[in-house]
């Protein structure tokens, strides 16, 4: 699997944590890292990540900024994105099962290194349900 | 000060615990629902909780399902609505003070009642600061959805349902 990640400059020190561990802790799977040099901002930065997850249906996505707000609105509004905000590790792998949610976003004013190491841990372990969950992706996936 | 709030059946007592907060405070009440614990789907009650918002009938929204992932993805495509789903104050104070945040969001079952109410009146009474970077940064975000008419009709999920009530949807 491909995950890929991006940060703007409040995120991009935890960012380069989080590539070392997910290249550790996942070495079957391929790491990518959008933000070499932080995105101009965090709107730049996940419009960048959600394009990538777009074109590979696939993938997963982590956006990191200061506080995981921002970009949580932005990948909000994009067509057929679910992204899950978080800041604690049952949420990060429970919206992979009931929300197919394909990005978290996660602030680094908000959470330790462990913890974001930990939540990253736990969503790209999770799959989704689908089944009854299914019904409620799809409303999402129709609205703008 | 008008509140709406909304929620799926997962968290419906909780949401009941923040609407007798919030009327204790002195803030009126919009519930959108839902208002049981009989099975249905939270983007239903979160697009209802950004069109109360959106179209000024609120003055803030929030928005509470099991995680609060789903519920406040629904708010957010809802043009005009720029909600945070949080956990502590400190995202919520940040998301009022800087991105002017109109809808705040929660986990019912990821966060507890006393900090989940604490948290709504910090929002509620944490003043947006304008400054030419948010500003610029707010009119991106609200830019990015072109708006469809189509999804304020009553019927938009109808589809789904109906699908549902055939027996389409199973685990």
């Amino acid at each position: 699997m491909k995950i890929f990640i991006a940060a703007d400059k409040d995120g991009f020190s935890l960012k380069n944590q989080i590539v070392s561990f997910v290249n550790k802790a996942f070495v079957s799977d391929e790491m990518i890292d959008l933000n070499p040099k932080p995105a101009i901002d965090f709107i730049e930065g996940t419009l960048n990540l959600t394009e990538h997850l777009q074109t590979n249906p696939d993938a997963l996505g982590i956006m990191i900024d200061g506080y995981g707000v921002g970009s949580f609105m932005v990948a909000c509004k994009v067509k057929g994105m679910v992204v899950a905000e978080v800041s604690d590790e049952r949420s990060a792998y429970m919206t992979r099962e009931h929300n197919n949610a394909r990005m978290i976003t996660l602030g680094s004013q908000i959470v330790g290194s462990k913890l974001a190491e930990n939540i990253v841990k736990e969503f790209l372990s999770a799959k989704y349900a689908a089944g009854r969950h299914q019904i409620r992706v799809d409303m999402l996936n129709k609205m703008a | 000060m008008k509140i709406a709030i909304g929620c799926d059946h997962i968290v419906t007592d909780t949401k009941i615990a923040l609407s007798d907060y919030l009327k204790s405070k002195g803030y009126e009440v919009l519930d959108v629902g839902t208002y049981d614990f009989t099975r249905t789907h939270y983007p239903i009650f979160g697009k209802k909780v950004g069109e109360a918002v959106a179209s000024k009938q609120a003055d803030l929204g929030v928005c509470i399902c099991g995680t609060g992932v789903g519920i406040n993805n629904a708010v957010n495509k809802v043009k005009g609505i720029r909600g945070a789903l949080v956990r502590d104050m400190t995202s919520a104070i940040y998301a009022k003070e800087f991105l002017n945040a109109n809808v705040i969001g929660f986990g019912g079952k990821i966060i507890g009642d006393f900090l989940l109410c604490d948290i709504v009146e910090a929002f509620i009474q944490t003043k947006y600061k304008p400054t030419n970077e948010n500003k610029k940064l707010i009119q991106k975000i609200d830019d990015l959805i072109v708006e469809d008419m189509n999804q304020k009709s009553s019927d938009f999920f109808d589809e789904f349902i109906l699908r549902w009530k055939q027996g389409y949807y199973h685990d």
